[in-house]
């Protein structure tokens, strides 16, 4: 279980960005840009929560503060009833994170890559082997464990990637984008990973901008729009709000309506 | 911390260009300044050695003397062409076109001049750009013999006998006792040398794996998952800057011994009395105590360039940083080279600059224990200073995401 309360995180403009002045964002002021200024949600166990929104709504921003990379100017994260901004190693310890961005180390193979993060979470011996080995067959990577992660192929650094973010079983899972860029049968690879944890009763946060992977997947759905969480409930509510059985219309609607208000 | 560490370093070994910019470039380095100087010297020396000028003299019976014994000298040729040279102006021209390399113009005859109590003097005209150049050396030593068989001579018809001549000439004879010993006459040289080469070679090292532990980092998007883990920061930083800290003695390390290696191999070849005397009292305790100073200055360079490197965004704007670095890493040196800069307990508190005086002072053999031992004392408080700096930026969410 994960609730997010109110959250808020500002960057301070750079001078430069400051003294031009053009193209103003509605969330530039006082010489901050207000990156998310109140996202609430929440996702149980065994759900899956989409994060819609559209390019610079502050999604990522919100993910990585729950991933404790960025420290929250304000509001609440708490992961079955821990405060993890105020215990940030707890939050580091129960959240697995991957982003489409986040890298291997190339001159390290796939198993090195996975032990070293496993070792980082104080992983040791046996049972270190072990968790490595079991992941090693569930994502079926044992034929190249042992090449340098700089040769191999996208999908296979993805398989590569999900274990390294698994590897210390994590009590949320939180994915930015995880399959954007991919081919299909890597994409397939994700989609299939997220059902097994959902199946797991792991919950599972994502953004993404295919709605056709909420579709599939998702039990509810956070849109943000502008630093706010404009919609937050089941799949179901979102297209009686949305006024569309469509996800597409639906989203379009949603956002439209927000902007109206 | 220790697995920070042991991964970077697994990372480093399995990266040949590092590898090759930390250990082989500076076991290279020696062998190859060394013998490109002693061939190219030695190359230079022989053939303007070897070379026969061609020469003219302008108004040889002045004194035929003189004419003869260029004319048996075997770097002189005379010149053989058609033109007759009058004048110093035609001289100078003849030199420019290259149909002469030297010209003499004898504009008395010595042995009149003598006896009428004036001095006779000749002309060299040549072109004295060249470095090496024995022409001028070769004409006056001759000149000078026949000048000397000249004043004997006139000395004896005055009355002067022959044996007497020397103090008359010279009631006074100063000559200089030196205490300097040899080596520190060298080391000063060469001891100002070697923090040169040394001191940037150190910066390096620590620079190449620096670049791909902060920067690099953040380039292939490692770094968030790495401040994922519930590392502390600290110790991630640790580990980071011991491997570079490893990187950097290793470049240094490398350098001194073969530094070592190859004076030795040089000395048993060249016979330059000198150098070899003065090198072969620098012992293996020195190479130690210079080993000891480049330490704390490699800590300072490793959490100098970590920091530098945690900051930037990518590899390409490391290195831009690195760029100005490695040139302003010369500037203490230079200040180092000032004249009346000696190391005493000022200059000692000057990081880096007390280090490329003390090595200086080790070279000499006049090395004061107790400025060393403050050397490495602020040299090691300045790296702890840096290194927590170090710490800091990389807590921070401005530096980290920027
Ligand atoms: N470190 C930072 N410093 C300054 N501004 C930032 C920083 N990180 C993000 N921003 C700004 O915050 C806004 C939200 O960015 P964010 O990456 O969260 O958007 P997003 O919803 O993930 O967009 P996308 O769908 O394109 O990934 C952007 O306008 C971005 O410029
Ligand atoms: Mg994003």
């Amino acid at each position: 279980m994960i609730e997010v309360k109110a959250l808020q995180k500002r960057f301070k403009l750079t001078k430069e960005h400051q003294q031009k002045g053009k193209s103003k964002d509605v969330r530039e002021h006082d010489g901050y840009f207000h990156s998310v200024k109140n996202v609430s949600f929440s996702c149980a166990q065994g759900e899956v929560l989409g994060l819609l929104g559209p390019s610079g709504a502050g999604k990522t921003t919100t993910l990585r503060m729950l991933s404790t990379a960025l420290k929250p100017d304000s509001g609440q994260i708490t992961i079955n009833g821990q405060d993890i901004i105020k215990k940030p190693l707890i939050g580091r310890r129960s959240i697995g994170f991957l982003s489409g961005s986040t890298g291997l180390y190339g001159r390290l193979s796939a198993r090195e890559n996975v032990e070293y993060f496993a070792k980082l979470h104080g992983l040791k011996g046996r049972e270190l082997k072990s968790r490595c080995d079991a992941l090693f067959e569930k994502l079926d990577m044992t034929e190249f464990l042992d090449k340098r992660a700089e040769h191999l192929s996208t999908g296979m650094k993805q398989k590569t990637n999900i274990a390294r973010a698994v590897v210390h079983q994590p009590d949320v899972v939180v994915l930015d984008e995880p399959t954007t860029g991919l081919d299909i049968m890597t994409t397939q690879t994700v989609i299939n990973f997220i059902r097994e944890l959902k199946s797991n009763g792991t919950p599972v946060i994502f953004s993404t901008h295919h709605l056709d992977e909420v579709a599939l997947l998702c039990d509810r759905i956070c849109v943000i729009d502008k630093g706010v969480s404009c919609f937050d409930d089941s799949v179901a509510q979102f297209k009686a709000q949305g006024k569309s059985d469509e996800l597409n219309q639906a989203f379009m609607n949603l956002l439209q309506g927000a902007a109206h208000v | 911390m220790f697995e920070v560490f042991k991964k970077e370093l697994l990372e480093l070994v399995r990266d040949r260009k590092t590898l090759f910019f930390v250990l082989a470039l500076p076991m290279l380095i020696f062998p190859v300044i060394m013998g490109l100087v002693a061939f190219l010297g030695s190359q230079a020396a022989l053939k303007a050695e070897q070379k026969v000028h061609t020469y003219y003299i302008v108004n040889e019976q002045n004194s035929e003397q003189f004419a003869e014994r260029v004319f048996y000298h075997k770097s002189f040729k005379k010149y053989d062409g058609k033109h007759q040279f009058l004048s110093i102006e035609d001289l100078k021209q003849a030199v420019q076109s290259g149909a002469i390399d030297v010209g003499i113009y004898l504009e008395a005859d010595p042995t009149q001049t003598i006896e009428q109590g004036e001095q006779a003097s000749w002309q060299v005209v040549f072109n004295d750009a060249q470095s090496i150049n024995f022409i001028y050396d070769r004409l006056k030593s001759i000149a000078n013999e026949l000048s000397d068989s000249l004043r004997e001579q006139a000395l004896v018809a005055l009355g002067v006998d022959k044996s007497k001549q020397a103090a008359m000439l010279q009631p006074i004879l100063v000559s200089k006792v030196d205490t300097a010993d040899k080596r520190e006459n060298i080391g000063e040289k060469l001891g100002a040398f070697i923090p040169y080469l040394l001191i940037p070679l150190v910066l390096m090292g620590a620079s190449y794996p620096a670049i791909d532990l902060g920067a690099g980092e953040k380039e292939r998007g490692t770094l968030e998952t790495l401040l994922l883990t519930p590392v502390t920061r600290t110790q991630l930083v640790l580990g980071k800057f011991l491997t570079v800290l490893l990187s950097s003695l290793a470049c240094a390390t490398v350098t001194v011994l073969s530094m070592a290696i190859w004076v030795s191999v040089a000395i048993s070849f060249v016979e330059l009395d000198t150098i070899k005397s003065a090198f072969s009292s620098v012992t293996g305790v020195d190479f130690m105590l210079i080993f000891a100073l480049l330490v704390p200055i490699a800590a300072i360079f490793s959490s100098l360039v970590l920091a530098i490197s945690i900051y930037a965004r990518t590899f390409k704007e490391a290195q831009n940083y690195m760029a100005p670095l490695s040139m302003g890493v010369f500037l203490p040196i230079v200040i180092s080279l000032m004249p009346n800069m000696v190391l005493n307990a000022k200059t000692a508190l000057i990081p880096v600059t007390n280090v490329a005086l003390a090595i200086k002072e080790i070279v000499k053999g006049t090395v004061d224990y107790g400025l060393l031992s403050m050397i490495v004392l602020t040299s090691i408080g300045l790296a702890a200073l840096l290194l927590a700096f170090c710490v800091r930026w990389f807590s921070k969410e401005t530096v980290l995401f920027r």
